[in-house]
């Protein structure tokens, strides 16, 4: 158990501080290495969840096969919902390392270990690339398209297929990078307390790390680095399944801020699911006295501002196709919005939109643990029903190679096999997650040793106040 | 985040109150340049209205030009105010503070000159109330409110009047200090707006919670005005090119871009002509050019949205639209100038730690940025309008007019002049954020070192 620095210094009861440097990289390994009964018990009930959604799976190859497309929408939905989160949320650790925010500390490694789920997603993207259409009509019927609309026009070598898959094992590794060069310095010091395997396994991760002054600036450069280069390519990354899985099986929808607008939904969720995971560490974790108040109330205002972008976002694209008043973009209004997909979008809207607008409105609710965490939860709901709505749309949509939207096409409604995917795959995400925090400390132990570094109190005018360095 | 020394109440006051208080050799001899300009602009766009439009590069059907692009251009600017005044605020961002105060003072300048320009732009400008206001009831002639054209005076008045709200209630703790220090008239008006402030705590309650109310308040204005200002282009389905959802993020992120670049040579401006190296550091200019690194991206990263999903939808007449902007001479070569200095150029220049702490170089980047921007409004405008018809006899170009020319140039002269006597009279630097800044500063000592730390107030 950590010494918290409330024993060595006057702070006042509601200010969060860290906790002393000494004693917390113990703590934490410790933790690691020996978890908590309920984290058994939720690694058995996640795992079960799993194998559900394996047998879904199969099910649903077994009856409809790989040659259309239709009976995978909920399959595609759980896929994008899970890789809008995962593939998001390394970024939230890159994004506030970057702007030098000390309440970031806590939650770096949480979003960090999301990178593990890199692979799920590679694993789930096969068979999605097994179901996407070829570029080229194999049979134009009509005044059908020859070659469908997509964002690889003409078609280079090998795409869709080739080009979309590396851009999936690409942000995985890419992931995975991050999480190993963060991870070294905290991998080398539980080394020196493991045993067995998990000491050869750590031995193996943290390589040659010695703590060096070199070996400190390699790595904050390497992060920054590889940090800038994976925002880069998860933009691309985003945009490709957006345009692909997405826009593309629609005829005739043409929408530039589609591609934006998937990217702030998956900031937004990403963080949400963050904050959610912190809100358990915290409240039956056993981390309390290592995740203050501070990062939920500091990362609240940014959910907010992610909420409110959201909302911007999808109002530009609606009064833009509204305000045209072409057939097309009418029926896609229709379809998504109003007719086919009314109900979802209306969950959309109210979870992802107006529920976390008013909670986190109020300062005094951003203020509580529990304020974005209950916003969070909200989100994360809207974000599946927006994945359901667009994917299960677009992979309901009628025929790829048309020119546009002349009908309106009904909605797609889940079968068994369906319910099985969408629940097991959510939960053999949070199956692996739960691993992967066996092998990795869940909160980043040399920041939150360094952010103990940084901080003293202070007395100033009538009161005593925190210190917060900021180094250049 | 703490360069340069440690600051004095005395010595922040004497120092940011003396172009109030001494008068620079240069300052009328600058003043008379710049007002022979705006002269020179007000009697050009009387001559225009005189003779009508005519005298300007306009046809059919380009009937929107130079005019309206630097409508766009000035609108863009006036977005760095509240981007670094009220974001950076609620940020709790230390670096803004010596970049608020002409931030939100360019603002209210460029805003005031984008109005200008739509307004010349009918050519009968006493007309433009037509499309405003309901004038004849018994004919049940009524301006078309869903139109954008009326949305846009709307919210530009609205930014306007809440930019000025927030500029003026951050001025009153300084203006106090100017009542304090001049005697006369001059101390008899700065009595009258400083509005009794005696600097008491409740005073200052109320100041902050009004900024930080106003800097919540203005954000959504903010987003929707240069958003109107894009539907003005995007709603239109007849012309290829505008047509485009992305288009008001996109004029969003692209306006703040172009703001923050001009905030940072105005302050590169004001430190070398006021000799404030102690307020405006050349860390605070490394800061933004931070800043402008992520904004720039983000902008480049919707023209590419807006660049892919143009050619995405492969419709006849928008490809030989796109063509034309991206194979034809000479919006080809334009087309390259401007990528290449709204982006790559400035972006590759602010990497660097030792470029973007080179002032000469800042300047350089932030001037390329705002070139480029022009030109990007420019390039979105006239290649769409010029093929706006189906039948290509009826295809147009467009070159402008030097009344056109003049009249852009003298807007830069007008904000300039307007920018040089608001100097003259109010502090371009908030006194009392810096001297907050300055009693926040502190350190912490880690190991041997020394590092630069701030109070926690919450």
């Amino acid at each position: 158990m950590a010494e918290h620095a409330h024993h060595h210094q006057p702070y006042p009861d509601d200010m969060w501080v860290f906790p002393r440097r000494e004693t917390a990289a113990q703590d934490l390994v410790s933790r690691t290495i020996a978890p908590i009964s309920r984290y058994r018990i939720a690694l058995i009930i996640t795992g079960v969840l799993l194998a559900l959604g394996v047998v879904g799976f199969i099910a649903r190859a077994a009856t409809d096969g790989f040659d259309d497309h239709a009976p995978w929408g909920y399959y595609m939905a759980v896929f994008s919902f899970l890789f809008m989160i995962t593939g998001a949320a390394p970024l939230v650790a890159v994004g506030f390392r970057f702007t030098k925010s000390h309440w970031r500390r806590p939650l770096s490694r949480i979003s960090e270990l999301f990178a593990v789920l890199g692979v799920l997603n590679v694993l789930m993207f096969i068979p999605l690339l097994m179901v996407l259409p070829p570029l080229k009509n194999p049979e134009v019927v009509g005044h059908q398209l020859e070659i469908r609309r997509s964002i690889w026009f003409g078609g280079p070598i090998g795409s869709p297929y080739w080009w979309d898959m590396l851009g999936v094992v690409g942000l995985a590794v890419l992931g995975m990078a991050i999480l190993w060069l963060s991870a070294m310095p905290d991998l080398a010091g539980a080394k020196l307390t493991a045993t067995g395997f998990r000491r050869k396994l750590y031995g193996l991760l943290a390589g040659r790390w010695y703590g060096s002054k070199r070996q400190w600036n390699i790595q904050k450069a390497g992060l920054a680095m590889l940090g800038a280069f994976y925002f880069m390519f998860l933009l691309f990354v985003q945009f490709i399944v957006a345009s692909e899985f997405g826009m593309a099986l629609v005829p005739g929808w043409k929408d530039s801020i589609f591609p934006p607008l998937y990217t702030i939904v998956s900031f937004q969720s990403s963080l949400a699911t963050i904050l959610l995971v912190l809100f358990i560490l915290r409240k039956w974790g056993g981390y309390e006295q290592y995740i203050g108040v501070s990062p939920f109330w500091s990362a609240s205002k940014i959910l907010f501002a992610l909420t409110m972008l959201w909302t911007y976002h999808l109002w530009a694209f609606f009064i833009t196709f509204w305000y045209g008043r072409l057939q097309v973009e009418q029926n896609i209004l229709k379809y998504f919005l109003f007719e086919s997909y009314g109900w979802v979008f209306f969950v959309n809207v109210v979870f992802s939109f107006f529920t976390p607008f008013f909670i986190l409105l109020w300062n005094p609710v951003r203020k509580k643990a529990w304020g974005a965490p209950l916003a969070a939860c909200f989100i994360l709901v809207g974000t599946l029903a927006f994945n359901i709505r667009i994917f299960v749309g677009a992979f309901n949509a009628g025929h790829t190679f048309d020119h546009f939207l002349e009908t309106v096409p009904p909605p797609a409604w889940p079968d068994l096999w369906d319910i099985f995917m969408v629940g097991g795959f959510i939960g053999g995400a949070v199956f692996i997650y739960l691993l992967a925090a066996r092998v990795f400390p869940i909160l980043s132990v040399w920041e939150i040793k360094e952010g103990a570094l940084y901080q003293k109190m202070e007395n100033f005018m009538h009161g005593r106040y925190m210190v917060l360095a900021k180094p250049e | 985040m703490q360069e340069g020394r440690a600051l004095t109440p005395t010595q922040i006051n004497r120092d940011l109150l003396r172009p109030i208080l001494e008068q620079p050799k240069w300052f009328w001899p600058a003043v008379f340049v710049l007002s022979l300009i705006v002269l020179v602009g007000v009697s050009v766009a009387g001559y225009m209205i005189n003779r009508g439009l005519g005298v300007t590069g306009l046809n059919r059907p380009v009937a929107w030009a130079f005019m309206i692009t630097n409508f766009v251009f000035w609108i863009g600017i006036s977005h760095a105010g509240v981007m670094l005044s009220a974001i950076l605020r609620l940020a709790k961002a230390e670096w803004r503070r010596p970049a608020t105060r002409a931030a939100e003072v360019l603002t209210i300048f460029a805003l005031s000159t984008a109005l200008t320009m739509p307004i010349m732009h009918t050519g009968r400008p006493w007309r433009a109330i037509y499309w405003l206001f309901p004038y004849d009831f018994a004919r049940g002639v009524w301006p078309s409110v869903r139109s954008p054209l009326v949305w846009d005076p709307s919210a530009i008045m609205t930014y306007l009047t809440s930019s000025t709200l927030f500029v003026l209630i951050a001025l009153v703790p300084d203006i106090a200090v100017l009542r304090d220090h001049t005697t006369g008239v001059a101390h008899r008006i700065y009595s009258l707006l400083s509005l009794g402030w005696q600097g008491n705590a409740r005073q200052w309650k109320f100041q902050v919670v009004a900024g930080v109310l106003l800097s919540a308040l203005i954000l959504p204005v903010f987003v929707s005005v240069h958003s109107i200002v894009s539907w003005d282009f995007g709603m239109s389905v007849t012309v290829k090119a505008w047509h485009s959802t992305t288009f008001a993020p996109y004029f969003v992120i692209g306006a703040v871009h172009s703001g923050v670049s001009a905030v940072v040579f105005v302050m590169i401006i004001l430190r070398q002509i006021y000799g404030w190296q102690d307020y405006i550091r050349k860390e605070h200019i490394d800061a933004l050019g931070r800043l402008l690194i992520v904004v720039a991206t983000a902008w480049f990263y919707f023209l590419c949205m807006e660049i892919i999903f143009g050619i995405y939808g492969r419709e006849a007449d928008e490809l030989a639209m796109r063509e034309m902007q991206f194979l034809q001479y000479p919006w080809n070569v334009l087309m390259i100038i401007f990528a290449g200095i709204t982006y790559f150029l400035p972006v590759a220049l602010w990497l660097p730690r030792t470029f973007r702490r080179n002032l000469w170089i800042m300047s350089f980047a932030c001037i390329s940025v705002n070139v480029g921007m022009w030109l990007e409004r420019y390039l979105i405008i006239v290649p769409g309008l010029a093929r706006k018809q189906v039948f290509t006899f009826t295809w147009q170009t467009y070159m402008p007019s030097w009344v056109e020319l003049t009249l852009v140039l003298s807007t830069f002269g007008l904000v300039s002049l307007l920018l040089l006597l608001f100097s003259r009279v109010f502090p371009l630097i908030p006194l009392y954020d810096i001297k907050e800044g300055e009693f926040l500063r502190t350190s912490v000592q880690v190991g041997r070192r020394t590092v630069p730390a701030t109070i926690r107030e919450d």
